[in-house]
């Protein structure tokens, strides 16, 4: 196997030229279908997503697919090639393995980059530019990104305040479901903590804000209710999470209010996101005891604390990359190995056979002895002329050049890979 | 024999006792799994252990303070054993897995041989007050974890520093929920413990107010009892619930492993 790597990331290149080199879903399949159509590229996927490309393929040669990205996208060379970077080989199947398990994405750890992966390998088997290689690697690439996973926490803390809300609110409530949540004012950002709270069994959605129209609108969104600003104070006690956006210049939940609340609700645990700026909520609210108040900086700090956690995981999650990518490049030099040379016995043979076969009426005066005799000697000139070459490749079958020399004895003995 | 059970599952137990350790003192999980069976192992091992003891003494095997330790140590293991069958509350662990350890490691120290049983608890009484009231120290404690869990959790959220170790903790809605049903369950028991001490006194001794061990677990009894009103009556729940249940504990700890040095009644050796 010659694995090939050509790429550029958010780490090599701005974004004006990720945009120039991206491939878009409709030009996926012809630019596959192009790219093995050149000589010495048998297999190849692309990945394009917003922060990176990449494109791989079982090739010898990568300035091959250097040469295609650019023609493909009418570029010249030394426009891009200070934002590309190749691999090969090892250095290949390691990008492979840490892009997929998202060790090198922009928020390291973040869950998309498998399924952007997914697809893009799906795209390219269904273009049917995907062999054994790729698959294999893939496969593998796959089985450790969930491995690294399970193994560390690197996707485990919330990094965005709307996820970071969600995984506060687990710590109080634990399970969500039978929890409402009450949007005050009508921020994106505190739609999109609400969509989150939503998706992680919140079951009902209250939503208030000062033109009542919007907040109409909003409910429907959330399938809530709408209740008008002037009451909102009334509904609170109903709410488990309450999410403040508004742009008020002052508090609108003084800590007297917030008492009331709490003990309309018999003492039940209630968790402020207040996301206003300037803020909504006084923070001596968070003085009451079972009231939970978190604002806009507070939320950034848990992002912070969690980012530096997945840094630290990141590294045990590297080891695990390590690992892998050894174990992986020993079954393929194993793999590429052993049916070479069991097609070199098989081709050697048949050379044999067939030579036997020609000359059958040269042989048939023969005695039966002397026919055996013929088979035998033949026989083991095939196995001494075969012995050096397969002691060769039984040496190398753990060496990062037994590819390679299986390889050469393809070349040398003309057999096809099967 | 018992006592050769006893000590494989203390052996076992060591295993609990050394996760319980390690998580705390490292702030990270440490091989829960592996030490969840060894208990359970243990547990098994110590069932049998009581069993054998039972069987050749014929009579529960209580009066002892070998025996006390023993049982209690093993209804320990049983009721955390049946807190993280509903719960899945592994943190629970760090807890339980040092007191079961304790409690039967005590037990191997005081066995004894030679000991009879004092005359005095020649009675079927204790065949009914010892186990309520140890069943119900058993379910307390679950409780006075919950609380702990409880108030870690809550001031990791209040100073707004919930880091990862946290997470591992059940949510403050699970620790209370799990204070609260260990009292339901553990408050019945110890009254009716008190209620049958208090008969068998009665029988025995005709008095019986004048022992520490009594007058301890009355003031405890009396701390649950506010508890227990507090929360049904006032709401209260989470943090004041928490600290009113570890005071509730200290009292069961002052009463069980105490007493015994204020002397009275309850000395049996």
């Amino acid at each position: 196997m010659q694995l090939a790597l050509v790429g550029l990331s958010h780490k090599t290149a701005p974004v004006e030229i990720r945009e120039r080199l991206a491939f878009s879903n409709d030009a996926l399949r012809s630019a596959l279908t192009s790219l093995v159509d050149r000589r010495a590229v048998n297999e190849a996927m692309i990945l394009s997503t917003c922060n990176r490309v990449e494109v791989v393929a079982e090739s010898p040669d990568e300035r091959l697919i250097r040469d295609f990205i650019c023609e493909f996208h009418q570029i010249s060379h030394d426009s891009v090639s200070s934002h590309l970077y190749s691999y090969r080989n090892v250095d290949a199947i390691r990008h492979v393995f840490r892009v997929t398990a998202s060790l090198d994405s922009m928020v390291i750890g973040e869950p998309q980059i498998l399924g952007q992966v997914k697809e893009a390998y799906r795209i390219a088997m269904d273009a049917g530019t995907v062999g054994m290689h790729l698959s294999a690697l893939m496969n593998r690439a796959f089985a450790v990104a969930k491995k690294v996973r399970s193994e560390t926490g690197i996707s485990q803390s919330a990094v965005s305040v709307s996820y970071a809300a969600v995984e506060l609110a687990r710590k109080i409530f634990g399970d969500l479901s039978g929890k409402t949540v009450m949007i005050i004012g009508a921020s994106k950002m505190g739609e999109l903590a609400a969509k989150h709270l939503r998706r992680a069994g919140a079951s009902s959605v209250l939503v208030t804000n000062r033109t009542f129209e919007r907040a109409v609108e909003l409910a429907k969104v959330f399938e809530g209710a709408a209740v008008p600003f002037e009451h909102f104070t009334d509904h609170m006690a109903g709410a488990d999470i309450v999410i403040t956006s508004t742009g008020a210049p002052h508090f609108i939940i003084g800590k007297n209010l917030a008492e009331q609340v709490i003990h309309r609700r018999k003492n039940k645990p209630i968790f402020f996101i207040d996301i206003a700026v300037p803020r909504d909520i006084d923070p001596a609210v968070n003085e009451i005891d079972n009231a939970f108040l978190y604002d806009i900086d507070d939320l950034q700090q848990v992002i912070d604390a969690n980012l530096k956690e997945r840094l630290k995981e990141a590294m045990r999650a590297e080891q695990i990359v390590d690992d892998e990518v050894e174990a992986f490049c020993l079954k393929m030099q194993t793999r590429d190995v052993v049916p070479t040379i069991v097609q070199l016995r098989e081709s050697l043979e048949k050379v044999r056979r067939d030579e036997i076969e020609r000359n059958r009426r040269h042989l048939k005066d023969l005695s039966p002895e002397q026919q055996a005799a013929v088979d035998q000697i033949t026989k083991s000139i095939v196995n001494k002329i075969l012995h050096p070459p397969i002691e060769q490749l039984k040496q190398m079958a753990h060496d990062p050049q037994g590819a390679d020399l299986a390889e050469l004895i393809r070349k040398i003995f003309n057999v096809k890979p099967q | 024999m018992h006592v050769v059970l006893l000590r494989l599952a203390l052996g076992l137990y060591s295993v609990g006792f050394a996760h319980s350790v390690l998580t705390a003192l490292k702030k990270k999980q440490a091989f829960f799994k592996p030490a969840l069976a060894a208990v359970f192992a243990g547990f098994i091992l110590h069932v049998a252990s009581i069993a054998l003891r039972a069987l050749e003494v014929r009579y529960l095997p209580l009066t002892q303070q070998y025996e006390a330790f023993s049982f209690f140590g093993a209804l320990t293991t049983l009721g955390f054993l049946i807190a993280y069958a509903k719960y899945r509350i592994a943190p629970l662990s760090v807890f339980a897995f040092p007191l079961i350890f304790v409690m039967t490691f005590v037990a191997n120290l005081f066995y004894d041989p030679s000991a009879s049983i004092p005359p005095v608890l020649r009675s079927n009484w204790i065949y009914i007050h010892t186990p309520l009231v140890f069943f119900g120290y058993a379910a307390l404690f679950i409780a006075f974890a919950a609380a702990i869990m409880y108030l870690i959790q809550e001031r990791a959220l209040k100073s707004k520093h919930p880091i990862r170790f946290y997470n591992w903790l059940p949510s403050l809605e699970i620790c209370d929920d799990l204070a609260y049903r260990s009292l339901a369950i553990g408050f019945p028991l110890i009254t009716l413990g008190i209620v049958t001490g208090a008969l068998w006194a009665q029988v025995v001794w005709g008095v019986w107010a004048r022992d520490a061990k009594v007058l301890f677990s009355f003031l405890t009894w009396l701390v649950y009892m506010l508890l227990i009103f507090y929360r049904l009556i006032a709401g209260w729940r989470g943090r004041k619930a928490a600290y009113l249940s570890i005071v509730g504990f200290i009292g069961v700890l002052v009463t069980f492993l105490g007493a015994s040095y204020f002397g009275g009644l309850h000395t049996f050796q």
